[in-house]
């Protein structure tokens, strides 16, 4: 009886801890969920829970209803005369539109989409070949460049930051948008290529060589084994790495910050958030609302890819 | 060797080289080279138009001779030690308490990853609105349930105590990292030797301290070396959490892109970083890891 008292109470402080690394993990996304949600009345309000739900920011941030909503009522008014045809009526509504747009959410959405797709898709195509290379083909000079490839890990982006960007303006790609746009494009490859590598070499390595040489003595070319086979085998492991590396390259301020200073067209959503907390239109549930939206496809795309994933982090494919 | 073999064995040469020449291109362009310019760009003055010139070792004098360097190189030396204890005991606590069975464990698991994989800019606002003076449950802990400060005032807006704030928001953010490699070496220790241990009359403590630390050695050594490298190179979580803690790499920015942008200086900052993180590993590799 005693035994079984103990080992209750056991038991209950275990799920306790396993209870508090929880909230320390997750606390700070539900605040931001909270007080995206909140009014400004309820900021000061220690309790998660709204007492009233808000979702202005979520409408402004994504452009819903947003089309009467900056316009003044005396423009309203002047709208409601039936003597203005259809289009006279959008011009008008579309001037407020613009201005009332404080925070080109979706615009810079799509900014980092782009970026960050466009650079893990060629980083994947590379490193597929670069990682057959590695686990599947003999030749002097191998172990060299993969550890070469791991001393990577060693240089943070501020040290590759100055040199890249004195590179850009001596080429003269600083000075354009294609320019930058490129550069901000190859930069972002070259930081998710290493990653790749070597988790796609990690993984190439458990797909048995028979399956290949099977292939090749049915008259396959080395290329075509890779297409064919290797390829198609690991379509899961693929994906992992391709989401990674997208989620490094939506996660980057750094280079953003400086490559796109002049470009706001070109801003991806971290330095736009970034900008938007600075300006003084800093408004706390605009803010966490943004920060929301931004976290939201990361979180997804990991929840994805997590089993997959957490593998490919523990065998060594990890960049901070 | 025949003479077909040696031509085989060219062939799957050749093609080793074909496959990996892209990424040997892009990276050979985009790092290593830069690193070598890097060097190069330290003994100019860099202009952002025109020619620039060389100026030998002035900016290295001119940086050593500057207190808010020694200043950032003190910084940046808490910061790294802190949050790399900070997140290896964190990662190792966590993960003993991972490795038990108890419910919905797959789910709790994929959930404290979650700090590691989110945008660093999308949670650095919620740390920030925890200590806000105003709306911060920091504040409404610490000044009005608790009374253990006398008026209100913002914890990261301070220079002396933002670096706390930024360490603890490393090691929330980076715990999860160290965490997982543990747990998988965790999940990799033989049962048999915990039941061997049971048998002699081991306690809790005892089968921590003889079986499970020996066995998690060197994965926690290898974590301390590669958290020391992130850290010490961390920008985007300390200058995005707040730009009161200048360690190097914020300094460097600040020296690079603000103001007069000093490009020149910045490239010899970057050097002296990159010099004393390789001397750090040098030394922690003969030392700690004993190779």
């Amino acid at each position: 009886m005693v035994v079984r008292k103990k080992n209750i109470l056991k038991k209950t402080g275990f799920l306790l801890i396993v209870l508090l690394i929880v909230t320390f993990s997750i606390f700070p996304f539900l605040q931001m969920l909270s007080t995206s949600l909140k009014y400004q009345f309820d900021w000061g309000n220690p309790s998660l829970i709204p007492t009233k739900i808000n979702l202005e920011a979520y409408k402004e941030l994504l452009n819903i209803s947003q089309t009467t909503r900056n316009i003044p009522d005396s423009i309203k008014r002047l709208l409601d005369n039936p003597k203005l045809s259809k289009a006279q009526k959008r011009a008008i509504i579309k001037k407020y539109e613009e201005t009332g747009n404080v925070f080109p959410f979706l615009k810079y959405f799509r900014n980092s989409f782009v970026l960050s797709f466009t650079a893990s898709f060629i980083s994947l195509i590379i490193a597929v070949l670069g990682a057959y290379s590695f686990s599947r083909v003999n030749y002097r000079g191998r172990g060299t460049i993969q550890r070469g490839v791991l001393f990577v890990y060693m240089f943070g982006g501020i040290l590759l930051l100055i040199p890249l960007y004195q590179m850009a303006v001596k080429l003269g790609l600083a000075g354009t948008r294609g320019g930058t746009f490129f550069s901000l494009l190859i930069i972002y490859m070259v930081q998710t290529l290493p990653v790749s590598l070597y988790m796609l070499g990690n993984y190439f390595r458990t797909i048995p060589f028979s399956i290949e040489e099977a292939a090749l003595i049915d008259g396959c070319t080395r290329f075509e084994t890779i297409r064919r086979i290797i390829v198609p085998l690991s379509l899961p492991a693929l994906a992992t790495v391709f989401i990674y590396a997208f989620m490094i390259a939506w996660n980057e301020y750094l280079f953003a910050s400086v490559f796109l200073r002049a470009y706001k067209n070109l801003y991806t959503l971290p330095i736009g958030l970034k900008s938007l907390f600075v300006s003084k239109n800093a408004i706390w549930d605009r803010i966490m609302a943004a920060s929301m939206l931004t976290a939201t496809p990361v979180v997804i795309l990991f929840l994805l890819i997590q089993k997959n994933l957490v593998s490919g982090l523990t065998s060594g494919g990890v960049k901070e | 060797m025949t003479i077909q073999a040696k031509g085989l064995k060219a062939e799957e040469e050749r093609f080793g080289w074909k496959l990996i020449l892209p990424a040997i291109i892009i990276i050979a362009s985009l790092i290593f080279y830069p690193i070598g310019y890097n060097v190069f760009l330290s003994f100019f003055d860099v202009k952002l138009r025109g020619p620039n010139t060389y100026i030998g070792i002035t900016n290295y004098r001119d940086i050593i001779t500057d207190l808010a360097f020694w200043h950032a190189v003190w910084t940046t030396f808490l910061y790294v030690i802190f949050t790399t204890i900070g997140t290896t005991l964190v990662g190792l606590g966590v993960a003993l308490v991972m490795v038990k069975e108890f419910p919905l464990r797959g789910l709790v698991r994929a959930i404290i990853l979650l700090p590691y994989i989110a945008p660093v800019i999308s949670v650095v606002f919620a740390w920030q609105f925890f200590f806000d003076p105003v709306n911060g449950i920091f504040m409404h802990l610490t000044y009005e349930k608790f009374h253990l400060f006398d008026q209100r005032f913002n914890l990261i807006g301070s220079p002396q105590n933002a670096i706390i704030v930024a360490i603890i928001f490393n090691i929330w953010k980076n715990f999860p990292f160290s965490y997982l490699m543990i747990l998988s070496r965790l999940q990799s220790i033989d049962a048999t030797q915990y039941e061997a241990a049971e048998i002699d009359g081991a306690s809790g403590w005892q089968k921590f301290w003889y079986v499970t630390l020996p066995e998690v050695y060197f994965v926690v050594g290898s974590i301390v070396i590669l958290r020391v490298i992130w850290n010490f190179n961390k920008f985007e979580e300390v200058y995005l959490l707040t730009d009161n803690v200048k360690v190097l790499s914020v300094y460097t920015y600040f020296k690079a892109f603000t103001g007069t942008m000093d490009q020149g200086q910045g490239a010899a900052l970057s050097v002296i970083q990159f010099l004393l993180l390789i001397g750090f590993i040098l030394f922690y590799v003969k030392r700690v890891l004993k190779w």
